[in-house]
């Protein structure tokens, strides 16, 4: 399937100059999952018929480093790895966007008025029904916390979650986790203990947790978990009850943008109430305006976890995250505390000195 | 003669009514310029005497009006003003003689009587004075019906004094008239004056002097 | 002639507004920097807020300084405005040891933050920045090297704040200028009263109303109502002197029309046709002499009250001395005399005067000569060139006055000590008025004892014609 999604790609690609005829071009770098995004664009395109979507899908590290390719700027850029779109927005390579549907999103999921947040996904751990036979599944990260203990050698590598060296997303969760309590650490502690097995994306430890491997994994994406496990029956997902992490895919127009004018109308669709009510209805990725009703709102998913979503704030304070020391520091202290009481394990090249995850894709 | 008197004061036009019939006249007398107006453009007078101050308009501009039409019958202005602008402005307009108010009645006959010669004059070429005439076409001068004959310069000299007889004739225009524009003493003019005196004795006529201004012919009164 | 030339409030207002709008523009002008002050000072001091929190995180490892950007320092940059922020730790070598841009800091600029923190304008990418760098003298058991920390924002914020501060000075200021205007006009209301009072009064006050004025002024109004006030004196002198020389003129044509009423009315009663011719005799002379004095008073009138000198003239003397000669000897009243005109000097002399006047003037002198004197007396007029005037004179061999009544021969009505003649004594009044008004200087003598009088008029030169 992603060699298959892959070609896809490349055969817009390649037929981009082809469709000479359209008048009204528009290229849309997104770190988002096409199938996840279908509805979407479809709905886009009904809308805009006389603009030519190129919507090019590529891992959250790809994506950053076509931000930066002067020769061939994107129209718009989408990804979910918060910290590194801050980053780029800061550097000024988004331009931005004076709309109705801009001025009117609500301040906590835009910076400058040049990167919104337009979805609102939560992050969540989910089980195996292997896992509920032997142990009461935790509802909250103290209950993981208790349990990877207690449960030491039964969940030897079955416990699966986000690589913070290979998957951007993953490096924001934690840092997130680590700001919100110091027992971040005895949780990571206890994983390093169990033998965690650390992916590079939500997918594999779908994949993992439905093939058997896993029991159990952390800071799953909630938008692509809840849809797997409507398909999956032996996969759960667990809204954590003490608080919930929520992420939001970012995007803003490039400040390059060859085709500006459809990039604005590409945003603002994203933003309006129509793009939100695809959103919230045939995507799992949560709408974030409250006045669109449907099974994926932001206001919805209040509704049944209660006030313990934090989203993760869109600020200058994302910068920090991206910060080469700061995160040189970060990863030093979850190499120690993950190693402190295992053996280490060479064989699984997280203790290495790697500090550049952009060669990674994130999936 | 025909005389138009235009005259709102009912004493005066009386007055003057009852002093010119006697010397021959036919008087018609009007107190409105209206009237007035009418008169004269129907019929011929030979002499306007005329009132500036009337009630329906100033006569300075019946004066105008008549001197438009080319009517070149002689006016003598009456006013009580004597004010020189008055006096000056109709003389420009064609006035030929001014009385101011009040006058005597000896007064106005005699500028009556010099502006009805002259009249005449216009009329039959013939200058007269009393019993003494001059035609100027045949240069003959007749004294009482008996031809004068004279030297050419007292004929000269008695043509310039008939011309202006009943008033001063200025010194300067007959020493002109007789010598030229030349230089000449001061009695030259004076012996001729005296020849043509002796000439006139008895004739009821006489030159008298005006020391420094010039000479009149006039009649010697009683 | 009044003319209006704008109004007082007009005046003063556009001077208000010119001094305001001056000082307006200076106040703005001082205002806008102000802010603009303001709103630096305060983002300023958040920049230096960052760069301590920045140094608050510094720490020394294995001889190098390590720092974990703190992300409140990042949200202190970004402030509300969400500027675009930039930061960097630099060691003593000028090698970034953290930072976020690759806006590179000039040994210059390192040079003088190492001896105070700095604030600096860059540009970045075609955005204005404000930089700010300090330098910190970290102790760490190794080494004491100093470590600079450079933070930075984009201006968006301090432009939105000197915008708002400016906005508030304005709106003070414009305040401050209309309440400044409406007291400026209340002041002028009040300012103004002592002038509306006047004209006021002035309006009320009847036509023949010369008494002074009755009213409370500020000092600065003080002349133009003592002005007023002395006006109004002149006026009042001005309508008694007439008042009074009216009632003497009436007087004096009353009396000759009293003798003209009596005299008609003996005639009247009487049968004797000799009676009336005396009296139709006496009638007639007294008509003349009333009517004569009429005019005499017109002219004197005229004279006396037509206070604006009709326009003047240059004027040969000599030719109107020979017109007016020529036109009285005509006449039928000098019938009887010896008119005549002594040799005059040969060119013409000029005068600046008025002719009506100077006619009036000799007239009167002729038909003074003409009444004073007895038939066949002999009347000469005639001009001498002296150096600086011209003399007019008119002589004449009659009776003459004695000395002691020359003196008096001015003043209206006298008539030179006699009663006898008729005429009113006004000729020679008329006279002395013409000769004041043509700045002209008269001399009455009597040769010698037999009598004869001669009036001798001197008029200074017409000047251009001099000058000439």
């Amino acid at each position: 399937m992603p060699i298959r999604r892959v070609a896809l790609v490349w055969l817009l690609g390649a037929l981009a100059p082809s469709l000479a005829w359209a008048d009204n071009p528009l290229v849309v770098e997104a770190a988002l999952d096409r199938e996840v995004a279908a509805p979407l664009l479809d709905a886009f395109e009904a809308a805009h018929p006389n603009i030519q979507l190129t919507f090019r899908d590529h891992s959250t590290l790809e994506v950053d480093a076509r931000v930066a390719d002067e020769d061939n700027p994107p129209d718009v850029v989408i990804s979910s790895a918060m910290p590194w779109q801050m980053s780029r927005v800061n550097e000024g390579y988004a331009q931005r966007l004076e709309s109705p549907e801009a001025r009117a999103w609500p301040e906590w999921a835009k910076w400058r008025d040049e990167v919104f947040g337009f979805t609102f996904e939560p992050i969540v751990m989910a089980y195996r029904l292997d896992l509920a036979r032997h142990m009461l599944p935790p509802k909250t990260h103290a209950d993981l916390h208790t349990l990877l203990t207690q449960h030491r050698e039964t969940l030897r590598d079955k416990v699966t979650s986000y690589s913070p060296v290979r998957s951007g997303v993953g490096y924001s969760l934690f840092q997130q986790d680590a700001r919100y309590t110091t027992r971040f650490w005895d949780l990571v502690t206890a994983m390093g203990a169990t033998g965690t097995n650390l992916e590079a994306n939500t997918r594999s430890m779908l994949e993992g947790l439905s093939e058997g491997r896993y029991w159990l994994g952390y800071n799953l994406l909630g938008s692509y978990a809840m849809v797997w496990a409507q398909s999956h029956p032996e996969v759960f997902v667990q809204v954590p009850q003490d608080y919930s992490l929520v992420m939001m895919r970012m995007a803003f127009i490039h400040r390059d943008a060859p085709h500006p004018a459809a990039a604005r109308a590409f945003l603002d669709f994203l933003l309006g109430r129509e793009g939100q009510r695809v959103i919230a209805g045939e995507t799992p990725l949560f709408s974030v305006r409250s006045d669109v009703v449907g099974p994926y709102t932001a206001q919805r998913l209040r509704d049944q976890v209660g006030e313990r979503l934090y989203p993760i704030p869109l600020n200058a304070s994302l910068l920090a995250f991206v910060d080469s020391s700061r995160r040189a520091s970060f990863m030093e202290r979850w190499q120690r505390e993950f190693h402190r009481l295992s053996r280490p394990e060479p064989s699984q090249g997280e203790q290495s000195t790697e500090s550049h995850i952009d060669k990674f894709p994130q999936r | 003669m025909r005389l138009l008197v235009i005259e709102d004061d009912p004493l005066i036009a009386r007055s003057l009514e009852q002093a010119l019939t006697p010397l021959g006249n036919t008087v018609d007398v009007f107190t409105h310029h209206a009237q007035a107006r009418e008169a004269l453009q129907g019929g011929h007078f030979d002499l306007v005497l005329l009132d500036l101050g009337l009630p329906d308009g100033n006569g300075l501009t019946l004066l105008a009006e008549l001197r438009q039409r080319g009517d070149t019958t002689p006016v003598l202005i009456l006013t009580a003003r004597d004010g020189i602008d008055d006096r000056v402005e109709g003389l420009d307009l064609g006035a030929d003689d001014y009385l101011a108010k009040p006058f005597s009645l000896a007064e106005l006959e005699a500028r009556v009587r010099a502006l009805l010669r002259r009249s005449q004059q216009r009329a039959d070429n013939r200058l007269m004075f009393g019993p003494l005439a001059f035609d100027a076409a045949s240069g003959v001068a007749t004294l009482d019906e008996r031809v004068l004959d004279l030297p050419r310069r007292e004929l000269l000299l008695l043509e310039g004094l008939l011309l202006h007889a009943g008033s001063i004739t200025p010194r300067e225009a007959l020493e002109n008239r007789l010598f030229g524009y030349g230089d000449v003493g001061p009695n030259a003019l004076e012996v001729y004056i005296s020849r043509l005196r002796k000439r006139l004795k008895d004739s009821g006529l006489r030159i008298r002097t005006f020391r420094g201004l010039g000479y009149r012919l006039e009649e010697e009164t009683s | 002639m009044i003319e209006v030339d704008g109004t007082l409030k007009s005046r003063l207002a556009f001077w208000l507004l010119a001094t305001v709008s001056a000082l307006g523009v200076l106040l703005l002008v001082e205002a806008y920097f102000s802010s603009q002050r303001a709103a630096e000072r305060a983002y300023d001091s958040q920049l230096e807020a960052a760069a301590l929190t920045i140094a608050e995180a510094i720490r020394w490892e294995g001889g190098q300084p390590v720092v974990e950007v703190p992300s409140a320092a990042l949200q202190i940059l970004a402030t509300r405005h969400q500027e675009r922020v930039f930061y960097a730790v630099l060691d003593a070598d000028g090698h970034t040891v953290s930072g976020n841009l690759d806006l590179s800091i000039s040994p210059d600029w390192r040079r003088r933050v190492s001896s105070q923190p700095t604030w600096l304008n860059d540009s970045y990418h075609g955005t204005q920045w404000r930089l700010y760098g300090r330098e910190l003298d970290s102790a760490g058991w190794e080494t004491q090297d100093p470590v600079q920390i450079w933070v930075g924002h984009t201006m968006s914020g301090r432009k939105a704040l000197t915008e708002v501060l400016f906005e508030h000075a304005v709106t003070r200021f414009v305040i401050m200028v209309l309440l400044a205007g409406i007291l400026m006009l209340l002041a002028m209301r009040v300012a103004l009263s002592p002038i509306r009072r006047l004209r006021h009064q002035l309006r009320q006050r009847d036509a023949d109303d010369m008494r002074p004025l009755d009213t409370r002024v500020p000092e600065e109004m003080r002349e133009m109502a003592e002005t007023l006030d002395s006006l109004f004196t002149r006026q009042r002198e001005g309508r008694e002197a007439l008042l009074r020389f009216t009632a003497d003129a009436s007087h004096q044509l009353k009396t000759p029309l009293a003798g003209l009423q009596t005299t008609s009315e003996l005639a009247l009663q009487s049968d004797s046709p000799d009676a009336w011719r005396q009296a139709l005799a006496e009638v007639h002379g007294s008509a003349g002499r009333t009517s004569r004095l009429a005019s005499q008073l017109l002219s004197l009138a005229r004279l006396r009250h037509a206070m604006e000198a009709s326009a003047t003239a240059r004027i040969d003397a000599l030719a109107l001395l020979h017109e007016t000669a020529f036109d009285w000897a005509q006449r039928d009243v000098s019938q009887a005399h010896d008119i005549g005109l002594a040799s005059l000097p040969a060119s013409p002399q000029y005068i600046q005067g008025e002719s009506w006047a100077l006619r009036e003037l000799l007239g009167n002198l002729i038909d003074n000569a003409l009444r004073y004197t007895p038939p066949g007396s002999v009347i000469t007029l005639g001009a001498v060139c002296h150096a600086q005037t011209l003399e007019v004179y008119i002589e004449d061999d009659g009776p003459g006055v004695s000395s002691e009544t020359l003196a008096y021969l001015h003043h209206p009505f006298e008539r030179g000590g006699r009663q006898d003649t008729e005429g009113s004594g006004l000729g020679l009044a008329i006279v002395d008025s013409i000769v004041r008004r043509h700045e002209a200087r008269m001399q009455v003598e009597s040769p010698d004892e037999k009598g004869g009088l001669i009036v001798r008029l001197f008029f200074p030169y017409f000047t251009q014609h001099e000058e000439g």
